[in-house]
This record gives structure tokens, sequence and C-alpha cells, in this order.
């Protein structure tokens, strides 16, 4: 019997020389026994790269759409976790994505970041089957009881407390954006925080600049964030990001339907579609 | 060179003396991350023993992420327009790593090239630095291949050497240094202790030297090398690399506020953005992530030896460990070094 290893790097072998993909995005072992890095496959033989364990902790979405990369590679597949799978759902939505581009080698760590957890390779080779999958199964373990806790201990506090405790966490950002280069969603090739004609967000590390940025950003990934963290793993203070991101994925779920964003390609989305119907009671 | 002896147990009462005359900065404890943080109170300093080094430089005590340079306001009689006092209290800067205060002098050079930035010359001379060998490191530090050692000397005041758990060596190496031995002289012994056994397992550990004067030759002579698009197809353009850097100086010049009152302010920025170098016409003379990965090594490794003579990289490891995506400026250097 193969381990998962062997089985991913023999479906990346096989979507190599059947010509199927130019290109397989992968994790491959970084500089310590606990850290991956993304490794860019363009020969069968070099397949042996790819590793699979609980510390494939990178979105490999979020290289789907680098201009850069897809000029010399038209047709690529990435090795997609379950948070992976489900940011190609909102890329293909928002048509970000042409899907007869790419592919999905599906797998699945059941602990990211704990040494001890099992990872496999999904049986689903098309995107259809695998968004069956991240219904089916993906679904109900996606949030976690603790990332729940953290979102209602806040939530709970009052105001002033809640204020102040923002105040405290982004008072630490120093404003590289490196939760927007992290993240799968933040493809814009603008970024409201770049443009300077006019001028929407302040660019200084000061307590007006931070919270127009952090507030933002949340704002923009209201019913798209997908709950991969790689914006709070990529920040390096520490910033709990995705405490606001999981907050307004609740508020999104409650009142639009009971939405989750990136589990089905042809569901509508929240704030890029209209229906005549919609409750325009609150604006004026 | 003149050495003490300073019992660890005294540390508390020579930080309590120095709060008296100084700010006081240094690594303290906030959800888990240790940094440097402005000291209300000696007992908030996170012990050395904590942390191989700080998420963040020194930098910011000297080039702070944001800080302004003009303010403007509108008044009955026209536009006065004044500087901001520069932001430069009279600092003890405690527990840094050797690594972090090479960095100074480094940076020195570049703040008094073709303008000596008063902004920057205020804090140096503000600030007296108060460094602690390293008598541990892990997979990210590579001092030692760039010139640095876990007890170098360069760019302290004081430096301190833990020979134990119970008393730490100390080196006096400038006027302000004895300036702090000064406020409690009784609290230093005389003596003198082996510098280096300490930091023996650090050393053990850390990467051999590199081969400098070939990386910059490569880097020289290769300019269009193919192996920059390797190297950064995975590189996420986050610039945590540049922000983290004790040595990357790069700021951009902002102008904030209305037609009554503003400023203009200097806030950090760095080689990796896309829009670091875009032209207004749309140009942008590094198109890719391979132009601007090349930047920053061509940068640290060629363009500083050939300005300054120096690197400017002192090997802190921050670019490896904060990346996220686990890039690896030292395993590049040593195939650079390694290439025809």
């Amino acid at each position: 019997m193969s381990s998962p290893e062997q089985e991913l790097r023999a479906r990346a072998q096989a979507l190599l020389e059947s010509g199927q993909v130019d290109l397989v995005i992968g994790h491959g072992q970084g500089n310590q026994p606990e850290k991956t890095t993304p490794v860019f496959i363009t020969q069968p033989g070099e397949v042996e790269q790819l590793v699979l364990n609980p510390f494939c902790h990178n979105n490999l979405a979020a290289w789907l759409t680098r201009k850069d990369i897809r000029r010399r590679f038209p047709r690529v597949a990435i090795v997609a976790k379950e948070p992976d799978i489900r940011a190609v759902v909102v890329l293909i939505q928002e048509s970000q994505l042409q899907a007869d581009t790419i592919r999905l080698i599906g797998v699945r760590i059941d602990t990211p970041g704990d040494p001890d957890s099992p990872c496999a390779v999904l049986p689903q080779a098309t995107l259809e089957e695998l968004q069956q999958h991240l219904r089916d199964d993906f679904q109900p373990r996606d949030l976690t009881p603790d990332q729940l806790a953290q979102v209602e201990a806040l939530e709970k506090l009052p105001p002033a407390e809640r204020w102040a405790f923002w105040r405290r966490q982004f008072d630490r950002c120093i404003r590289c954006h490196a939760c927007r280069q992290a993240c799968p969603m933040c493809c814009c090739d603008r970024c409201i925080a770049d443009m300077n004609q006019p001028q929407w967000l302040d660019t200084s590390a000061h307590p007006l600049g931070n919270f127009a940025w952090n507030i933002t950003r949340a704002f923009h990934l209201a019913g798209r964030c997908i709950n991969c963290g790689e914006c709070e793993r990529a920040c390096p203070v520490d910033i709990p990001l995705m405490t606001l991101n999981r907050f307004l994925a609740r508020q999104v779920r409650d009142h639009f339907d009971g939405y989750l964003a990136g589990y089905d390609t042809d569901d509508y989305q929240p704030f890029a579609s209209y229906k005549p119907d919609d409750n325009e009671s609150f604006i004026l | 060179m003149t050495t003490r002896l300073l019992q660890t147990a005294d540390l508390p009462h020579l930080l309590a003396a120095a709060a008296e005359a100084y700010r006081l900065v240094a690594p303290t404890r906030e959800d888990d991350l240790i940094d440097f943080r402005v000291l209300h109170t000696p007992d908030a300093i996170a012990p050395h023993t904590d942390y191989i080094n700080t998420r963040l430089s020194i930098k910011p005590f000297f080039f702070p992420p944001t800080e302004p340079l003009i303010a403007y306001q509108r008044t009955p009689d026209g536009i006065e327009v004044h500087d901001p006092p520069a932001d430069a209290p009279a600092t003890l800067l405690f527990g840094c790593r050797p690594c972090d205060a090479a960095s100074l002098p480094i940076m020195d050079a570049l703040y008094d090239w073709d303008t000596h930035d008063h902004l920057w010359f205020a804090r140096r001379a503000a600030t007296t630095v108060v460094a602690i060998s390293c008598t541990t490191c892990d997979a990210s530090c590579f001092c030692t291949a760039v010139g640095g050692a876990p007890n170098a000397t360069a760019g302290s005041d004081l430096l301190l050497t833990p020979l134990d758990p119970d008393r730490f060596l100390v080196e006096i190496l400038t006027p302000k240094g004895q300036a702090v031995v000064d406020l409690a002289p009784d609290r230093f012994a005389s003596g003198t202790g082996d510098r280096d056994a300490p930091c023996r397992a650090a050393l053990d550990a850390l990467p051999p030297p590199l081969d400098l004067d070939a990386i910059t030759t490569w880097l020289t002579d290769h300019f269009d090398d193919p192996h920059y698009a390797t190297w950064s197809h995975k590189c996420l353009a986050c610039g945590i690399c540049t922000f983290a850097c004790p040595t990357c100086h790069c700021f951009d010049i902002v102008d904030e506020g209305s037609y009554r009152r503003g400023q203009r302010r200097r806030n950090w920025d760095g080689c990796q953005f896309p829009h670091f170098t875009l032209h207004a016409s749309g140009h942008n003379p590094r198109p890719d992530q391979a132009a601007r990965w090349r930047q920053r090594v061509e940068h640290k490794f060629r363009y500083y030896v050939e300005k300054f003579g120096l690197r400017s990289c002192v090997g802190c490891g921050r670019c490896i460990r904060s990346c996220p995506v686990n890039m690896d400026i030292h395993a590049q250097l040593a195939e650079i070094a390694a290439l025809p």
C-alpha cells in the first residue's frame, strides 16, 4: 500500500506526463522539519520534491491568480487542502479563474500543525466531486470549537472593551500588508490600500490608518473568506485577523439564508448579486 | 577594553536606576509575542533566556514605521509650516542581540550618505545600546555566515555575555556604555571571564562563513540570471522580509490631512511591493517578482558593497523566520557561492 505522500506524487506525475497541466504547485520541505515551502514542478521527474504533512500550511490557490506565473504556465494543478478548494470555488464564482485551466489534487490534513495529524489524498478528482466532498464531509468540521469560542468570547464583551482589544491588536500593525498577499481572495490588480488618487486609506501605521486598513480588508472578505487562516499565519505581529473574519462570516450566514462561502460554484454571492426582491429597507 | 562582572540578581537594580535617567526600551511579552516596547516598569522585561530573537528588530526605535516630517496648518494669517520635534528622548535600549546592534553602523552609512538624516542621528545620539550575547540559535540564524558572531560587539555600547545563570561578563565598549555602569557602579565587580565559552553551543550550530566576495562577483556578472525567477515563484511579495529586516531602510513619503491642517509623513516601504517602482506612466522597471527579489539580494550583497564597502545583512534570520513561504536567503547565498 502506498503512503499518502507517494499517492500525491503519483497523481502529480500523471498530470504532467499526460500533458494535462504545465505546472504543479505543491508543498516541499522547508529549512527545518516543521516548515514547508511552495514548490513549482514542471517535469514528471521532479515530483519527489512534493511532501504531504501537517505543516503544509500555504493556501496554494493564492498562486493561481498570479499573472507572472499564469503567463508562463497556462494550465496549472495545485495540491489543494480543503480550504484551498473552497478558495478555488470562490475564485471561479467571481470569474477570477477559468475552471478548465486548473486541476486540483485534493488533500486532507485533519489537524494542521499537529505533528501526529493524519493526512490523506482525497479520492475525488473533479471539481464537482470535490465540492460534494466539501459539503458532505468538510463543512461540519470547518470551524473548530476553539475558533468559534474565540469569536463568541469577543462578541460578549461590552463595546468599550472590544474597542480596547482591537485598538491594542491594531497598534502592532506595521502595514506590510502580508495578510493581503497571503490571502487567495485578495487578488485585486490594485488594492484600495495602494490607490492614491484619491487616497482612500492612510498608509501610515498610526491608529487611524491601521483601523482603516484592517476593517476595510475584513469588510472586503465578508461572504468571501474561506477560513484558511493564512492572513493570520502570515501576520508578522500576530494580530488575530481570523477572529474578525469569522465574525463577519457568521453575520453573512445569519443574514443571507445561511450562506457559507466556497462550497458551490453555482451559488449566488451575497455581495456580488442582485435580486429584485432583496430587502432594501436599510438603503436610504 | 574594560570588563566588569554583573550578578544576574543585580540586573533589576541596574534597570531601576536606568529608568530614572532614560526611557527604557526592552523585549516584553504581549499575547505571546516578544518584541521591543517602551517599558513602564522594569519588571515587565522578558528574560533573555525566553527569546532567541525578537520578532521585529530594534529598527522601529531609530526609524519608526511612520513619523511626521512636516506639519502645516491654515490660520487667518496664512499657512504655518513647522517641523515636528524629533521624537528622540534619552533611551536605554536593553536586551537586543548582537546582530541587531550590528545593523546600526550599517544603517549609519546610508543615513549619512547624500543627506545627513537628522531624525535617524538624533535617535542614534540619544540611544544607548545594551546587547546580550546569544547562547543558542535557531535554524534561521546565520550571523556567522555574513561576518557576525553571537557575541560580536559592533554597534553596542555595552555587551553582556551570560557566563553562567548567575553572572554576566560586561564589556564596556563606549563612553555611553560607561555612563550606564556609572549609574550603579557598586553593582559591577571588577573581573573578567571567557567571552566565547558561553556562546559555544550557538557557534557550533551556526553555519560557516560564506565567500561573500565570490557572491558579490557572481551578482555583478549575472544580472539576468534565470535563478531569480526560480527562486521567486513562491514569493508572495508580502514584504515582511523588508519590514522585519534591521538593515532594510526604504521609505515612502505621503501627505495626509485636509485643506486646513495636515502632515507630510515618512512611512516604511519595501522593494518587494509591485507599486514600489511603479511609474506614473504605468511603466514598471521591475515588472515581476523575479526582478524585485533580485533587487533585494543585489542591494544587500552588491550595491551596498559598491557604495559603502559594507553588506547590509547581519544574518539575524528574521526574513527567513517570518516568511510565510519559508524563502531562505541564506540557502540562496550558499547556492550562489557554489555557482560558477
